[in-house]
């Protein structure tokens, strides 16, 4: 046990170090800017959990039941998201980490390292969801009157998933390691993950959810109680913790210790024969995975398609597009936003507003005028995800731009254009595909798509502009700079400009859809009003658009004169 | 060539390199030594143009590096100690990349391949940087900046992670450069390689030019007739205190 304390010391140093500090600037606000938000979105979750089951709670008959799928629900997805969350940090924690060379040059057993970095994996996996699932479990209690055994056993019962969910993704990386050609062992494992996540939103989105709440969907209330009522696989982890959760309010079926009992013999199970693999296993697996093999070979292109450009932005366009796709870890993610994207369509196809009697087709203009900023949020956070990384995605090859005989603003330029024609596309595909399923008018799908065409590129600049102005070059992974304060300044400004954009056009769009609804012809005034509209949307989409590039430009700029 | 003038940088009340003042003339190999911490690094960088001076002047081939940025960059082959490359690159694609970069032309194409052979890096030209060694990353950035036919190298430690053959090519190489016409800046630690290849050489302690001139002229100031390279470098940096 020793030895392992002496193996996690260094992480605990390091967490120490970054709490206390050495008075670096900005990390006090940094800290309190990041617990402020946090705090919110802990806070927001419990109002939601918290009404939802107070609505449920007052439903005579089922309203238990609902409360309680909803439940069964939320511990399916956690287990799933954890399992998704320590394959990946089990992966770069067991076999790629720089420090592995070092700790394995020591006198200790590997199977000592094996459980050591387990743990660690264990809690960095964890330690969020179960920080943002408290929340549920505490309305929970509250509308149930759960007793003290009732968050005792929600709180065990989620650190034990995590538990069971790591022993799960560290049998699987394991044999992974043994199995599969070294250098593809990032590659698949975190390609595991995200299917398994897809899979997830895709089953939980085709279970058409919006059916629990319209019985008439269900031939008999019998059959509708009945789909409510099906319990989760019994051989599920998930199960056994909700039955046990659920035992544990009052009036609840069953013993609690029982089914958590079987939870806890499931995690000893997974506990020791991930250790029992490990043993044999771990180091023949990391010494595999040193030696990559025979590196691929590329065939050599001429890249005809980028024939209008010459010189350096043909050499930084090539660049960007060549490493962007050639580095793993952005497959999955594409992966995501492609099954994350068919969702967001595929929910406008079920949503119910044929039924609604009322003005069916100016509801549906209405919601596509929502579809528009909600439209931009995704963008929103695509951008954060992909445009804000790019300029500390160069890493300590920016020497080479530095050394360059370019202009800081082509090597922004090139790499703006990059990003906002798959964005810019991807936007428009969007709304116009809802668009095409609500059956908008010829006005909003107008509105819809030179609204987007004005507001993506105002997105994309700020993005790259406010990445460019706090880059971090040393990061292993430049995906995390987004969560950075200069991320979060991004997704506020990003945020305020789309909400701007969606009130200056609400006026004029709102008396064209009266128009419409009375059958009359649009007159000066409506003109005026839309006029009155877009030119200021217009002009704040071009202040978006120059100034987060020119504050860009010069930030990284006078990086030159520091480091 | 290269002139220095006053050339300071100060960062947050501590000066890395104080009025330094030099001139590199063509076809000269300039040897700058100094401790670690001494501002070698800091100099270099900033005459390849990666690094603002706090005051001072850099000229390049008559082109001052502040108001002429990209033209004066344009005849700098800089060559840093350390090989940071973009990894997803293959070793072709990195030196297309730098060809395109400096404007090359067709002249940059038929450049790539002699250089892939030089550096024996033909056989791996086609695989990603990632997987290369040390040593090939060294070659690939010495062979980039050397794609251009630079009229000024600048280099920070070039032999760090080259095997013997690698050493002997590159010594070789700059020798050429200079019989051509380049001017060589380089920094480093290996003295015998100072020894071997420079035409004059310059100390740098705690940010100032402590010393200049050839090495017999440095054997005299320093009164270490017929001593080696090494003992004058301690005597001079010594004498400073360290």
């Amino acid at each position: 046990m020793n030895e392992i304390y002496r193996l996690v010391k260094p992480r605990l140093y390091s967490a120490k170090n970054r709490i206390i500090g050495d008075g670096v600037r900005g990390r006090g606000f940094k800290a309190f800017f990041l617990a402020g938000l946090g705090l919110a979105f802990w806070g927001l979750i419990f109002i939601i959990f918290y009404r939802v089951l107070s609505y449920f709670k007052r439903v005579e008959g089922f309203g238990d039941i609902l409360a309680l799928k909803l439940l069964s629900m939320v511990f399916f997805t956690f287990f799933v998201i954890l399992i998704m969350s320590s394959l990946i940090n089990l992966v770069a924690k067991l076999y790629l980490s720089r420090d592995l060379g070092l700790v394995f040059a020591l006198p200790v057993k590997p199977e000592k390292v094996f459980l050591a970095r387990g743990l660690e994996a264990a809690f960095d996996s964890s330690w969020m969801v179960i920080a943002f699932s408290l929340p549920v479990f505490l309305s929970y209690g509250i509308i149930f009157a759960g007793g003290g055994i009732f968050y005792l056993v929600a709180g065990a019962s989620l650190i034990f998933l995590a538990l069971g969910a790591t022993g799960v993704s560290a049998v699987i990386v394991l044999l992974a390691a043994l199995l599969l050609p070294a250098a593809r062992l990032r590659t698949v494992t975190v390609f595991l993950g995200v299917l398994l996540f897809v899979f997830l939103i895709l089953s939980l989105r085709l279970l058409k959810p919006e059916q629990l709440v319209n019985p008439e969907s269900f031939l008999t209330v019998i059959q509708y109680l009945e789909a409510l009522q099906t319990s989760g696989n019994a051989l599920l982890p998930t199960t056994w913790a909700y039955d046990a959760l659920q035992a544990a309010l009052p009036g609840g079926r069953g013993d609690w210790y029982f089914h958590f009992g079987l939870l806890l013999s499931f995690v000893g199970t997974l506990g020791f024969l991930s250790f029992w693999i490990a043993r044999p296993a771990y180091f023949p697996g990391f010494s595999r995975a040193q030696n990559a093999g025979r590196p691929p070979v590329f065939r050599r292109s001429k890249s005809r398609w980028a024939f209008f450009l010459s010189g350096a932005p043909r050499a930084l366009l090539l660049k960007e597009i060549k490493t962007f796709f050639r580095d793993q870890t952005q497959w999955p993610q594409l992966i995501l936003i492609a099954a994350l994207v068919a969702v967001y369509v595929y929910n406008f196809a079920v949503l119910p507003l044929g039924t609604v009697p009322w003005r069916g087709t100016n509801l549906k203009n209405m919601v596509s005028f929502l579809n528009l900023g909600l439209s931009a949020f995704v963008l929103i956070s695509l951008a954060a995800r992909f445009v804000y990384p790019a300029v500390s995605a160069e890493g300590e090859g920016f020497w080479l731009i530095r050394a360059a005989p370019i202009k800081i603003e082509t090597y922004l330029l090139v790499k703006f254009l990059v990003y906002l024609l798959p964005l810019l596309l991807l936007a428009e595909i969007l709304v116009i595909a809802t668009n095409l399923i609500l059956e908008v008018s010829d006005f909003m799908m107008a509105l819809s798509v030179g609204t987007i065409f004005l507001i993506v590129p105002g997105i994309v600049s700020l993005a790259l502009g406010l990445g460019a102005a706090r880059p971090d070059f040393q990061t292993e992974n430049p995906a995390q700079t987004a969560t950075s304060v200069g991320g979060l300044i991004y997704m506020l400004l990003s945020a305020l400009f789309v909400t701007i954009v969606v009130v200056l056009e609400a006026g004029g769009a709102y008396l064209v859809f009266m128009a419409e609804l009375k059958g009359e012809e649009l007159t000066l005034r409506h003109w005026g009003w839309l006029t009155g509209s877009f030119l200021p949307v217009a002009a704040l989409s071009v202040v978006a658009i120059v100034y987060p590039f020119r504050y860009g430009k010069r930030r990284l700029g006078e990086l030159m004169k520091n480091r | 060539m290269i002139e220095l003038k006053d050339l300071t940088k100060r960062y947050d009340g501590f000066i890395a390199v104080k009025n330094l003042n030099l001139r590199v003339s063509g076809g000269e190999i300039f040897g700058f030594l100094g401790p670690n911490g001494a501002g070698k690094t800091t100099t270099i960088k900033m005459i390849a143009g990666v690094l603002i001076p706090s005051s001072g002047s850099i000229t390049i081939c008559g082109l001052d590096l502040a108001s002429q940025a990209e033209e004066a960059k344009r005849r700098i082959g800089y060559i840093p100690d350390r090989p940071f490359l973009y990894e997803k690159l293959t070793g072709y694609e990195f030196l297309q990349f730098t060809a395109d970069l400096y404007g090359t032309g067709k002249g940059g194409q038929d450049g790539i391949e002699v250089l892939l052979e030089m550096f024996s890096l033909a056989a791996w030209a086609d695989e990603l940087i990632e997987s290369y060694s040390h040593g090939m990353k060294q070659r690939l950035i010495i062979a980039a900046a050397l794609l251009h036919d630079p009229e000024v190298i600048v280099v920070d430690e070039p032999m760090v992670g080259l095997d013997p053959a690698g050493i002997k090519k590159v010594k070789g190489l700059f020798k050429q450069k200079a019989r051509e016409g380049t001017a060589v800046f380089m920094s480093t630690h290996t003295l015998d390689l100072v020894e071997d290849i420079c035409d004059r050489i310059g100390v740098i302690h705690k940010g100032e030019l402590i010393a200049l001139g050839t090495a017999g002229e440095l054997r005299e100031k320093t009164n270490v007739p017929g001593g080696r390279l090494e003992e004058i470098f301690l005597h001079l940096t010594d004498r400073q205190g360290s």
